[in-house]
C-alpha cells in the first residue's frame, strides 16, 4: 500500500462513515447540528472557489444564498413549482448576479473588492427589507417568507420537505461530497492553476498567457451558482426565511472566517474550519444569544487573529503535515508518489552548470532561506509536504 | 522578414517621455541587446512590446501582424514571452507548478503541461528542483525559474529583462551558456542587460538608448567604440579629461 493509496483509503473511509452516521446518531438535535455543519462546509467550499483559489476576499456571498432561498421559495409559494426546480432557477439567477457583480469589481485589488462585495449585500438586503411586492413577486419585506409545512408527519420529495432529519442529512452530505470533488478537480485543472497564479501575482500570470480577470469572473459565476443551491437547502430546512437570516453580512463574514482559519485555497480547509468553528457558533448562540448576541463573531475574530499570527495559511497545513507523518508511519514503502515525474530524471540531472551551488549563501541578498539542499536529487522526499495540493488524494 | 518590428514608438507618462521615437527590429534567430544608462527607458520599451503598456504613438509588429496595444496574455499565446527584472515567482506553488502555469498556454491537459514543464526545467538544469518552493531557491535559480516559466509557453520571441542582475560571475557564465543554448534551438531573444561582459558576448547586435532615444545601433564592437555611447555612459567630459 503506497502512501497515496493509504490516503485515498482514509478519505473513502471518512466519506463512508459520514454516510453511515445517521445509523448511530438517532437524535434529531445532533443530526441538525451536523446538517448545519455540512451546510457551512458546503458554502465555505463554494466561497473558496473565489476567495481561496482566485486570491480575492469576497465578503458578500450571502447575496447568493439569499437569491437561492428567495427564488425557490417564491416559486413554490406563488406558483407551486417544486423547490428542486426553484433551486436550479435560483442558481442560474445567482450566477447571472455573480457575473454582474464580478465583472466590474474583480478588476479591483485587495480591500476594494472586499468592500464592494459588502456594499452589494447590504444594498440588496435593504432593498428586500423595503419591498413587499416586486412586480407580481411577493417578497414580504422584513417579515420574510414562511413555507407552510405539509400535513404533520408527511414528507414529500417533490416539495423538498421531510418529516425526519435523515433525508436533509443525506442531501446536504451528497451536495458537499459533490462540490468537494468538483473543487478538487478544478484545483488540478488549468483553471485551478490559472486562478491561483492570477491571485498571487497578476502581472506575472498575465505574461504567461493567463487572462486573469476572465478566469476570476468565471470562478465567481461558478461559485455563485453553487452557493445559491445552499440557499434553497437552507430555506427548505428552516421553512422560514427573512432578509436578516439569509442576506446578512454576518453570514458572509462567517464563511470568510471559516475559510481563513481552516485554510484558504485548500480543499480540506473549509471542512476543517467548519468542524472547528461551527460548534463555537452553535454553543455561543445557545448559551449567550440572550445576553451577548454576536459573541460568536467576537470569538471567531480572536481565533482568526491567533491563527493568522501563528499559521497564516490556516490550520489545514499543520494538520495535513501530521496526517502525512501518520501516513508515512503506516505506508513507508515508497518514498514518493508515482505521478510526480521528477524522481527518475537522474540521467540528465547532474544539473549541468549547477554544480557549484552550495557556496551560494553569503552573497544572495534575496535568498535568506539558506543553502538549497531541497532540490538536490538526493532528497526527493524532503519537500513532500511542500506542495499540499499534490498530496491530497 | 524580421520577427519583431518596433516602429517609431513613443511612450509618455504625463509630461515625461520615457521612450522617444524608438525604432528597431529583430530578425529570426537573432539575439538583440538593449542597453542604456539607468532610467534610459529600456524596461518601458520592453513593457510596450510585451503589452503591459500601450504605446502613446507608433506601432509594434510581431510576426508580420500589428500587435500594438494587445494584452499580455494574447501576445503570450502568439509566441511572445517575457521575464521580469524583479522576479515574480508564485510563492505558494512549487517550482514545477510555477512552470506548469506557463505550459498551460500550449495544452489544456494537466499531465501534458506537467511533462512539458519538467522538460523545460531539465533543459535549464533544474530538473531536481521541481518540488522546491521558490522561496528556498538561490537568486540564480529564481532567475532561471523566471526563464523556465517563459519558455514553457513555447515562445518564438523571448524578452529577457536583466536576468543576470545580482548574479556572481560564474553564474553569469552559466546564464550566458543557457541563453546561447536557447538560440541554438532557434529562439529569437531580446535582452536587456547591464552586465557589459555578458551582453557583448551574447548579442548579434546592440541598440543603445539614452533618455528614451536610440543613440546607436550596431555590432557589439562598433557600439563599444561609439563616441555617443561612451559619452552617455561616462559623461561629456570623459574624452577631454
Amino acid at each position: 500500500m503506497t502512501q497515496q493509496e493509504f490516503k485515498r483509503n482514509c478519505l473513502i473511509a471518512v466519506t463512508l462513515a459520514a454516510f453511515a452516521l445517521p445509523l448511530v446518531v438517532r437524535s434529531a438535535t445532533y443530526l441538525h447540528i451536523l446538517i448545519i455543519l455540512y451546510l457551512y462546509a458546503y458554502m465555505t467550499t463554494t466561497w473558496n472557489l473565489v476567495g481561496g483559489f482566485a486570491g480575492v476576499l469576497p465578503l458578500g456571498h450571502s447575496v447568493f444564498v439569499g437569491i437561492g432561498a428567495y427564488t425557490s421559495t417564491i416559486l413554490w409559494l406563488q406558483y407551486g413549482i417544486s423547490p428542486w426546480i426553484g433551486m436550479l432557477v435560483g442558481a442560474v439567477l445567482a450566477a447571472g448576479v455573480g457575473y454582474l457583480i464580478g465583472k466590474p469589481t474583480l478588476k479591483m485589488r485587495g480591500a476594494y473588492f472586499a468592500l464592494s462585495t459588502m456594499a452589494f449585500v447590504e444594498g440588496i438586503r435593504v432593498m428586500v427589507e423595503n419591498i413587499d411586492m416586486l412586480g407580481p413577486l411577493k417578497l414580504n419585506g422584513p417579515r420574510g417568507l414562511n413555507i407552510p409545512p405539509l400535513q404533520m408527519g408527511e414528507g414529500s420529495f417533490w416539495a423538498f420537505q421531510f418529516s425526519s432529519k435523515e433525508p436533509y442529512y443525506y442531501i446536504i452530505l451528497t451536495m458537499l461530497v459533490a462540490v468537494l470533488a468538483m473543487t478538487s478537480a478544478i484545483s488540478r485543472s488549468k483553471m485551478g492553476y490559472y486562478l491561483k497564479s492570477g491571485g498571487e501575482d497578476p502581472d506575472a500570470a498575465q505574461a504567461l498567457g493567463v487572462n486573469v480577470a476572465r478566469y476570476k469572473v468565471a470562478a465567481m459565476v461558478i461559485s455563485s451558482f453553487l452557493t445559491a443551491l445552499a440557499g434553497t437547502f437552507l430555506a427548505q430546512l428552516t421553512l422560514f426565511i427573512y432578509p436578516k437570516s439569509v442576506l446578512t453580512l454576518d453570514l458572509s463574514f462567517e464563511l470568510a472566517f471559516i475559510a481563513l482559519i481552516g485554510g484558504r485555497g485548500s480543499i480540506a480547509g473549509p471542512i476543517i474550519g467548519a468542524l472547528l468553528l461551527r460548534p463555537v457558533t452553535e454553543f455561543s448562540r445557545i448559551y449567550f444569544s440572550a445576553t451577548l448576541p454576536g459573541l460568536h463573531l467576537i470569538i471567531l475574530g480572536v481565533v482568526l487573529i491567533v491563527v493568522m499570527l501563528y499559521q497564516p495559511r490556516g490550520l489545514t497545513e499543520p494538520l495535513l503535515r501530521i496526517f502525512d507523518k501518520v501516513a508515512a508511519r503506516f505506508a513507508p514503502a515508497l518514498p514518493d508518489t508515482p505521478d510526480t515525474p521528477d524522481t527518475p530524471d537522474t540521467p540528465d540531472s547532474p544539473d549541468s552548470p549547477n554544480s557549484p551551488d552550495s557556496p551560494n549563501l553569503p552573497d544572495t541578498p534575496d535568498a535568506p532561506a539558506g543553502p538549497d539542499t531541497q532540490g538536490t536529487p538526493a532528497a526527493p522526499g524532503a519537500t513532500a509536504s511542500a506542495s499540499p495540493r499534490e498530496e491530497r488524494p | 522578414m524580421s520577427l519583431l518590428q518596433v516602429q517609431e514608438v513613443t511612450m509618455r507618462f504625463g509630461g515625461l517621455i520615457a521612450v522617444n521615437d524608438l525604432s528597431l527590429e529583430i530578425g529570426r534567430g537573432q539575439i538583440l541587446g538593449l542597453i542604456g544608462p539607468n532610467g534610459a527607458g529600456k524596461s518601458t520599451a520592453f513593457n510596450c512590446v510585451a503589452g503591459l503598456y500601450k504605446p502613446t504613438e507608433g506601432r509594434i509588429l510581431f510576426d508580420g501582424e500589428d500587435v500594438t496595444g494587445q494584452k499580455p496574455w494574447d501576445l503570450c499565446k502568439k509566441g511572445l514571452a517575457r521575464t521580469f527584472q524583479i522576479v515574480k515567482p508564485f510563492q505558494s506553488m512549487t517550482v514545477l507548478d510555477n512552470v506548469t502555469v506557463g505550459a498551460f498556454a500550449v495544452t489544456d491537459h494537466r499531465d501534458e503541461a506537467r511533462d512539458r514543464a519538467m522538460e523545460v526545467l531539465r533543459l535549464l538544469g533544474m530538473g531536481g528542483k521541481g518540488r522546491a518552493l521558490p522561496g528556498s531557491l538561490t537568486i540564480a535559480d529564481r532567475k532561471r525559474l523566471e526563464i523556465a516559466r517563459a519558455l514553457a509557453t513555447d515562445p518564438k520571441l523571448l524578452l529577457l529583462d536583466e536576468v543576470m542582475a545580482g548574479l556572481r560571475p560564474t553564474e553569469v557564465d552559466e546564464m550566458i551558456d543557457i541563453i546561447r543554448a536557447l538560440r541554438e534551438r532557434g529562439m529569437t531573444i531580446f535582452v536587456i542587460e547591464h552586465i557589459m561582459r555578458a551582453i557583448m558576448a551574447l548579442s548579434d547586435e546592440i541598440v543603445v538608448i539614452h533618455f528614451g532615444q536610440k543613440i546607436c545601433r550596431g555590432k557589439p564592437e562598433q557600439v563599444a567604440r561609439d563616441e555617443n555611447v561612451i559619452k552617455a555612459y561616462l559623461g561629456e567630459n570623459y574624452g577631454t579629461a
